[in-house]
């Protein structure tokens, strides 16, 4: 049976026009079969600020051009970490929410990489 | 203008662990065979430390400069997911792509408008990027030349992983300076036999008179022969139209004696052929079976199949029947035995054919299926299975370096420290 508020059987539906489907979050920010998207398991609470917690599983885009403010998972010498991106004089630098902590430059010779954009986030305990 | 390109992955299988492991981007990696056996992927650190293509772990990892290898089982989980991503991008620029293998595919680059050098150096940016995984570019007149000039672009750095081979004079060039070996369909025995007539390069053998390459090499020679003449003699061919057989056979975990165990196995493999006949929708009409010794190892040499046709089905069961009744006739006992396999061929569409007299009621079997089907599309492949593959399992093969399978298993992916 699928019914969409549609056909109706007494009275004709006056939405029959209107149909649109349900929203399908999974086509909008959550679709894991593009080539481009990764998921990745977020470990440690430093990205509390950005809601982002321990636990949580995120969408990645490698196809996604990357901007300033948003939160990427970069590669840093042997290591994947998830932050926040940030852009000075051009150039690009992955910023530690740990105010001690210096901004690390994106260089493919220092082996600092932007592997992925996050484009979505899935909490699985709430 | 008919173009054909040839994109593979470099060490494919390689370059799918070091997409989700920064720590091996400079690292020699190499991927082993099933059961662990040999190498059979190798990153250009590893080639450069002389491991082989097929040489065996036991040895390899012992060798002093072998220290900083770092190897791995064979994720195929894995790496299909990650030829999916490649062949994806490449489908959504290209008019047609054939999947030749899982790291090679085939591209119609016909009539595209703007530069070819740039459409193709902009597709290899997109596959690095989006898929993670580096290739190269070869293209020209026809598929053989297209794989030619693939080998070219990988061979030699200086050409950044692209080879255009469209130009008649350049090609000829490399033609000179190229041996014959390195021609897709030209094998050892056709090598030698070119050799023994002083055929070298390429430029020798396309310069060879047709019948004379007829007749030394039959049909099949004098198809490679026109196509590195630019006679184009293959097209792209669909997916869904080349399969012709399933064969499902697998080196055991360990050396195997008792009909038991064997039994399992043969149920695994009709089980998983069966899955794979499902998710194209066909149904098979004939199945065999193999069983063998060891070639390697000085045990007697044991190797025998047998076949039947069958009713038309894709139902687990029918297969698993069939399967193991041929395979208990092959059986014979103080063998020790090294692999099996089942293969099904006679492929049609699922339906086609009507049985007045089918031996299983056609929708039940169906929805039986479809259940099992979807069981283990939502809970991992092999959730529920039929009791006869066995519970433990001991003759699974050896996977005793496999990486985690990131991107099709949810308590697997790729974990990542926020900062």
């Amino acid at each position: 049976m699928n019914y969409q508020g549609d056909r109706t059987t007494g009275f004709a539906s006056p939405a029959g026009d209107n149909i649109e489907g349900t929203i399908d979050l999974m086509s909008v920010a959550l679709d894991l079969r593009q080539p481009s998207r990764y998921p990745v398991r977020v470990e440690g609470d430093a990205l509390l600020g950005r809601s982002i917690r321990h636990g949580d599983i995120l969408v990645v885009d490698s196809a996604v051009s990357p901007r300033a403010g948003v939160v990427v998972v970069a590669s840093v010498g042997d290591e994947l970490r998830v932050c926040e991106l940030t852009q000075r004089a051009g150039e690009w630098w992955l910023r530690s929410s740990s105010p001690q902590a210096s901004s690390v430059q994106v260089d493919d010779d220092t082996d600092v990489a932007i592997w992925a954009v996050a484009t979505g986030l899935v909490r699985t305990d709430v | 203008m008919r173009v054909y390109g040839l994109i593979d992955g470099n060490s494919f299988y390689c370059s799918c662990q070091r997409a989700f492991e920064p720590r091996l981007k400079h690292r020699p990696v190499v991927v082993l065979s099933n059961n662990d056996g040999c190498a059979i992927a190798r990153t250009r650190e590893a080639k450069a430390l002389g491991v082989k293509m097929g040489d065996a772990w036991h040895i390899a990892r012992k060798r002093p400069e072998s220290q900083s290898v770092v190897w791995y089982s064979s994720n195929y989980a894995l790496y299909a997911d990650m030829s999916r991503r490649m062949y994806q991008v490449l489908a959504e620029r290209l008019p047609a792509v054939e999947p030749y293998s899982i790291d090679e595919m085939f591209l119609d680059l016909s009539d595209l408008p703007g530069d070819l050098h740039e459409r193709c150096r902009q597709i290899r940016q997109d596959v690095a990027e989006h898929a993670k995984i580096p290739t190269c570019i070869g293209w020209g007149p026809t598929k053989t030349i297209a794989k030619l000039a693939n080998g070219l672009a990988k061979d030699h750095p200086h050409l950044d992983g692209l080879c255009d081979l469209m130009d008649p004079v350049v090609r000829q060039d490399w033609y000179r300076r190229t041996g014959i070996e390195e021609v897709w369909g030209i094998g050892r025995q056709t090598k030698q036999k070119l050799q023994d007539r002083g055929i070298e390069t390429i430029a020798d053998f396309v310069a060879l008179d047709t019948k004379s390459v007829q007749q030394m090499l039959t049909v099949v020679g004098g198809r490679v022969q026109a196509e590195l003449r630019g006679q184009s003699c293959l097209p792209l061919s669909d997916i869904s139209a080349t399969r012709k057989s399933i064969a499902s056979t697998r080196t055991f975990g360990r050396l195997l004696l008792k009909w038991d165990e064997i039994r399992e196995a043969i149920a695994h493999y009709a089980t998983r052929a069966a899955e794979k006949l499902r998710e194209d929708r066909l149904e098979a009409a004939h199945l065999s079976v193999l069983m063998q010794t060891n070639p390697h190892n000085g045990d007697p040499w044991y190797a025998k199949h047998a076949a039947i046709t069958i009713e038309p089905t894709s139902d687990a069961r029918d297969l698993i029947r069939h399967a193991t009744e041929l395979g208990r006739a092959l059986w014979l006992p103080g063998y020790r035995y090294f692999k099996a396999g089942v293969i099904l061929s006679d492929l049609r569409p699922a339906g086609s054919q009507g049985l007045m007299f089918a031996s299983r009621d056609p929708i039940q079997s169906a929805t039986v299926m479809a259940a099992l089907d979807a069981v283990n599309a939502r809970f991992g492949s092999g959730t529920l299975r039929p009791g006869s593959t066995g519970l433990k399992r001991t003759w699974s093969p050896r996977q005793s370096l496999l990486s985690a399978r990131y991107t099709t298993r949810l308590e697997e992916i790729v974990r990542a420290r926020s900062w």
